[in-house]
């Protein structure tokens, strides 16, 4: 196993948890983290930037009289050190001396002491940057980008490699050291045809090494996006409006639960601790086991997934992690929590605490959540739908900041007639509150993909790697646009 | 001073590596910022952030760039590392010879923020926003100062310090909310911080006493807050950027130089030199002397935002707007125009009040199509009176369209920066007919 390079270990991190019970905090916790990487870009075939990224550093966190305190630097020096472990108990008698109602404490989780590594077949650090950028290259230049009727106007591909280490000491007995490597492709194809444009942005993600370039395969998503480009293109046409069953593919039922499933689940959201960032959360109006959607309808986020980009074995505050199933065949089930929020509704945290880097205080994160499949095959959700819409492909999506209202517009989707699918379609709307949309689902396919992402939430702005992702569903009388 | 340590620790690195690196620039800034965050009327958390930034940009005269952003501990090292990188990269399409920092060295600063930040001086800043009488509330104010070092290769060396005073409050009355921000480079006691708190409370209670109402999708007059103008003038003036050009990310395109893009009613400003707004700076990420500019002045795209590669690339000359790595605006500013908001309601007619709005998406970014949600606050106006309390809504449409639709800009502004409206904007309210509303299917 990998060890974690780090210039702080275990004992210098419980020092500063010491030290900071010392200045009377009931908890403490310390966390060296760094976040190391290469990054390329590439425009139209050729590199036209490079650069590495480093950041590493201490944060600290505190809780003092039901205040709660957060400091980091990336000064490792003595004083430094000190200095923040008195910082970020002097921030958290700021908060103290806010709080009357809702004093913060920790719930009593079981407390991992772990230290693992994900495994990288071929080390990222195995070949030098230079081949990796021929390796990007060659299967961008392999790609066939035509398409007869367009014109590809641009195309725009980043690979990023990130190495996340850390290692967390917490004053309940945690101690976690991990190694999470990840690799990012994202690109953004632009394609014409005369006055008419459109853009595809996609990203293909994973943890582990280089084997992942074979396994997710570049030159076949670009193909394939071309494809589509052009079908939007040059083939489709408007489609039909108004109430009809609606197939979405795994693409498409992802950033559905990520966004109107995984989000409102967040405790803290529901709590109101990021209401005026990321918002509330419907589920307020709801309690565990009441019915949300259909019985087709399971919702799972799962960090311990090998090879994903969310994955990781153990939170950022030191709780294991483990499966989570927020939406049980229709029926709200369980919520993502953390220590804290945990401690408010007296359970125990299912280990979703999470912070980006040494600058950001872990919050409640998703990591891998997906529409659990059924038994279906494809192309038996489509054929008994008389008339409907399939979207393959989304473009624009954006929601609510009560997670109520979700609208996606589709880049490449079909009409369904008589159970067959017949022609491509332009610009299908789907417009769809949350219940709604989880009422109507009748059956999921057996497939399942995932597709990788970055989720942003808290203040500062906190972008983590999840997946999201599920099987073909088909939604019953949803209306179109 | 241990910015010019590291910094010089960091070019003697680079220049002992001699042949990998013909062009540098080297930044280093401390920054130390504190944030009080609520929820639910108290502090969710105070965060405190005391770091070393690090950017290199190395390259060489074959046209191979590589660039490192560092916030780390061992600056050094990475420096080192970074140089041996440069060699890997082919020649970049967007390389430039490195220009001289014709810009000046800067200070605009607070000193209460900044001894405060030093641990100096105590500060109330939990009482002076008045938490008390808002009642529940959640959003965030934060302090902060940053310290900057610029060196290049040509041994030309810049300073620069700033301070900054900013933040957002939504308040809750039931479940009707009001939200605004505020933004500034001074402590003032809380003043502004309380004045947007204000107005955040009232829109909230406004809510509160009307009935909520639903509409049908369909097009409306819509009088944008200072919020949401904030937002997609940030929008506006970022698709302004040439690197959203090159990659294919923008609808403003370089034939439009010179063309109305927009509502002759609207001028929008990138005002690096503004000295009461915190992105105030005097030399941009190159070096390169800043200067205030309309990028569109009565509904004409004047310029598009350039650095010096961008601008070799497209023919021209670099607008002093680099950030390390894309070409970007600093403090953005909307010319005032001379509807009054006393008389902005009365102005809207028939119409919908928007107040603020998030999650701001493109179906094309090339043809400008998009869609943005509301939040808080939304008020139906009937005869030029608030009647109802809606929903949230979408707008939806092309964005420049959106724009060409302006029928008036309100007279006062309000110094605006949030999670959605990433660069401090001073902006008024705006008022837009013929906009796009859409629902979703409950």
């Amino acid at each position: 196993m990998a060890a974690v390079h780090a210039p702080l270990g275990v004992d210098d991190l419980e020092k500063l948890v010491e030290k900071a019970l010392s200045l009377g905090a009931s908890y403490a916790e310390a966390r060296y983290h760094s976040l190391g990487g290469h990054q390329v870009g590439i425009m139209n075939g050729r590199v036209f930037a490079a650069g590495t990224t480093m950041l590493s550093g201490v944060a600290v966190r505190v809780i003092v009289d039901g205040g709660l305190g957060f400091a980091s630097t990336n000064r490792l020096t003595r004083d430094s050190l000190e200095r923040v472990v008195a910082e970020a108990v002097s921030a958290a008698r700021l908060s103290a001396s806010t709080v009357k109602k809702s004093p913060v404490k920790m719930d009593d989780s079981p407390q991992g002491t772990a230290r693992y590594s994900v495994y990288e077949k071929e080390p990222l650090s195995s070949i030098e940057l230079a081949d990796k950028i021929a390796l990007i290259q060659e299967r961008v230049k392999s790609a066939d980008l035509s398409y007869e009727g367009i014109e590809v106007k641009g195309l725009t591909v980043f690979y990023e490699e990130l190495t996340e280490e850390k290692v967390l000491v917490t004053s309940d007995g945690g101690m976690v050291e991990a190694r999470i490597p990840r690799v990012s492709i994202f690109y953004n194809i632009t394609a014409k045809n005369g006055s008419e444009t459109r853009n595809r942005f996609y990203h293909i993600a994973w943890s582990g090494g280089l084997e992942g370039l074979d396994r997710e395969d570049l030159r076949e998503a670009l193909e394939d996006d071309v494809r589509s480009l052009g079908i939007a293109l040059v083939k489709a046409r408007k489609g039909p409006k108004g109430e009809v069953d609606v197939v979405l593919s795994p693409e498409l039922a992802g950033i559905a639960v990520h966004e109107s499933i995984g989000h409102p689940s967040e405790a803290d959201r529901i709590l109101g601790r990021e209401a005026a960032q990321a918002g509330l959360s419907y589920w307020r109006e709801y309690k565990v086991g009441d019915r949300l959607g259909s019985e087709a309808s399971t919702v799972i986020d799962d960090p311990t997934i090998p090879g994903t980009f969310g994955f990781y074995l153990y939170d950022d505050e030191a709780v294991p992690a483990r499966p989570r199933y927020l939406l049980l065949e229709g029926r709200i089930w369980e919520m993502l929590q953390n220590r804290e929020t945990a401690a408010v509704y007296g359970v125990r945290s299912n280990g979703a605490a999470r912070a980006r880097d040494y600058k950001s205080e872990p919050i409640v994160r998703m990591a891998n959540t997906y529409f659990a499949p059924g038994d279906y095959t494809f192309e038996e959700l489509v054929e008994d739908v008389k008339e409907g819409v399939y979207i393959k492909k989304f473009m624009e999506w954006n929601i609510d900041d009560y997670r109520w209202g979700a609208r996606y517009v589709g880049l490449e989707a079909y009409e369904i007639r008589n159970g067959r699918l017949g022609d491509p379609l332009k610009d299908v709307v789907l417009e769809i509150t949350s219940p709604r949309f989880y009422s109507s689902v009748d059956a999921a396919a057996r497939d399942l993909k995932l597709y990788p992402g970055f989720c942003g939430k808290g203040e500062p702005m906190q972008g983590v790697p999840v997946t999201m992702g599920g099987p073909h569903i088909r939604l019953r009388g949803v209306v179109v646009r | 001073m241990v910015l010019d340590e590291i910094a010089e620790a960091v070019e003697k690195r680079i220049r002992s590596l001699e042949g990998k690196v013909d062009e540098y620039i080297i930044t280093v800034e401390e920054v130390s910022n504190r944030m009080l965050k609520l929820a639910n009327g108290e502090a969710s958390v105070t965060q405190n952030w005391r770091t070393i930034e690090v950017g290199l940009y190395l390259a060489r005269r074959d046209g191979r760039i590589f660039y490192t952003g560092l916030s780390a501990h061992d600056p050094e090292k990475a420096a080192a590392e970074a140089a041996r990188l440069v060699e890997a990269v082919e020649p970049s399409p967007l390389y430039a010879p490195l220009p001289r920092a014709d810009g000046e060295s800067y200070s605009n600063v607070d000193p209460k923020i900044k001894a405060y930040l030093e641990g100096d001086i105590q500060l109330d800043l939990a009482g002076d926003l008045e938490l008390d009488l808002v009642g529940t509330a959640a959003g965030m104010a934060e302090l902060g100062y940053v310290r900057r070092l610029f060196l290049n290769s040509h041994g030309d060396r810049l300073t620069g310090e700033r301070t900054w005073f900013k933040g957002y409050m939504r308040v809750f009355r039931g479940d009707r909310t009001g939200q605004w921000s505020w933004t500034g480079v001074n402590y003032d006691n809380g003043e502004r911080a309380r004045k947007a708190i204000q107005v955040a409370r009232g829109l909230a209670e406004e809510c509160e006493k009307l009935p909520l109402e639903k509409i049908e999708p369909g097009e409306y007059r819509v009088l944008l807050s200072p919020m949401i103008a904030g937002n997609l003038v940030n929008e506006v003036l970022f698709a302004a950027s040439a690197a959203r050009l090159i990659f294919a990310m923008t609808w403003i395109k370089p034939e439009m130089l010179g063309q109305r893009v927009v509502s002759d009613k609207l001028t929008i400003i990138d005002a690096p030199r503004r000295k009461d707004l915190p992105e105030y700076t005097l030399h941009d990420a190159e070096g390169v002397k800043t200067r205030d500019k309309p990028v569109i002045a009565e509904g004409v795209l004047q310029t598009l935002l350039h650095n010096t590669k961008t601008a070799k690339l497209m023919g021209t000359e670099t607008t002093g707007n680099a950030g390390l790595i894309m070409p970007e605006p600093f403090n953005i500013i909307v010319e005032p125009g001379d509807l009054g908001e006393e008389e902005q309601l009365e102005a809207l007619g028939e119409g919908i009040y928007v107040t603020n709005n998030w999650y701001t998406r493109y179906q094309n970014y090339v043809e400008g199509t998009f869609s943005t949600v509301s939040r808080d606050a939304v008020i139906l106006v009937k005869n030029g009176k608030p009647s109802a309390c809606l929903n949230r809504i979408r707008i939806t449409g092309k964005i420049q369209e959106l724009f060409a639709n302006v029928e008036a800009v309100g007279k006062t502004r309000w110094p605006m920066e949030w999670w959605e409206v990433p660069k401090p904007t001073l902006t008024p309210h705006i008022l837009i007919s013929k906009t796009k509303i859409s629902l979703p299917t409950i």
